[in-house]
């Protein structure tokens, strides 16, 4: 399988983006799983190739209905559960 | 102990009268500390205001930036708990703790941001954060291992 690209989003992409790569990464170890996870900011993510998107709720909203790839809300980046729950989600669908 | 946030960036058990007042808190410890000008704040309350209130990343948790500008001198953040939380229109509110970020570019913090991630994730990180006293005690929890 190839390794997924996974796009961390938030307002300029280094700040709360790389707080979720962060707890992405953390989780990706913990499962074993291998993916390539980078931060893009809100304005041109849609342009970065990827695979799917990870972005906070309030964001999502403005690119939602032009995403070409899954984008995956994570209202509390800080909760490891639901970052795992909705990471390993993802990953399952590639294997389906 | 690798110090990520020094103790001139922290203080504790502040008032806010509202979420721009609480980042205006947050900024005005790295205006006094030389590391932005006064506009980087604003620029920092104008980002909420276009893009909604996402930097409330967890719950009672927020990390207030904005993009990297001149006015920001030095990468440098920090770290303040509010004695009664204010409301930013997130889900994630009350926020207590707010953290303020200020970057000179895209790549040179990201060093020191994810160790600071890594122990904001720690079980229960926020909430102590939120309930310290004195700036010591928020000093050692963000600091230690």
């Amino acid at each position: 399988m190839k390794v997924p690209k996974v796009q961390c989003v938030c307002g300029f992409g280094c700040g709360s983006s790389l707080m979720l790569r962060m707890a992405i990464d953390d989780i990706l170890r913990k499962l074993d799983i291998e993916a390539d996870t980078f931060c893009g900011d809100v304005g041109t993510c849609l342009s970065n190739p990827c695979d799917v998107i990870f972005i906070s709720k309030e964001l999502s909203e403005l690119i939602m209905d032009r995403a070409q790839v899954p984008v995956i809300i994570i209202e509390n980046f800080m909760d490891s559960a639901e970052v795992e729950e909705k990471v390993k989600a993802y990953m399952d669908s590639l294997e389906a | 102990m690798e110090e990520l946030v020094s103790i001139d960036k922290i203080r504790v058990q502040l008032e806010a009268d509202d979420w721009k007042d609480a980042i205006r808190k947050a900024g005005d410890l790295l205006i006094a500390s030389g590391d932005i000008e006064a506009s980087y704040i604003e620029n920092m309350i104008a980002s909420v205001e276009q893009l909604g209130p996402y930097m409330v990343i967890a719950k009672g948790f927020a990390l207030a930036h904005a993009a990297p500008c001149e006015a920001v001198k030095n990468n440098a953040v920090s770290l303040i708990n509010l004695k009664e939380g204010v409301d930013f229109g997130s889900s994630n509110d009350p926020v207590k703790v707010v953290m303020a970020l200020a970057c000179t570019d895209k790549e040179s913090h990201i060093a020191s941001l994810s160790k600071i991630a890594m122990r904001l994730m720690k079980e229960g990180m926020i909430a102590k954060l939120a309930d310290c006293e004195s700036a010591e005690e928020l000093y050692g929890l963000i600091n230690r291992d």
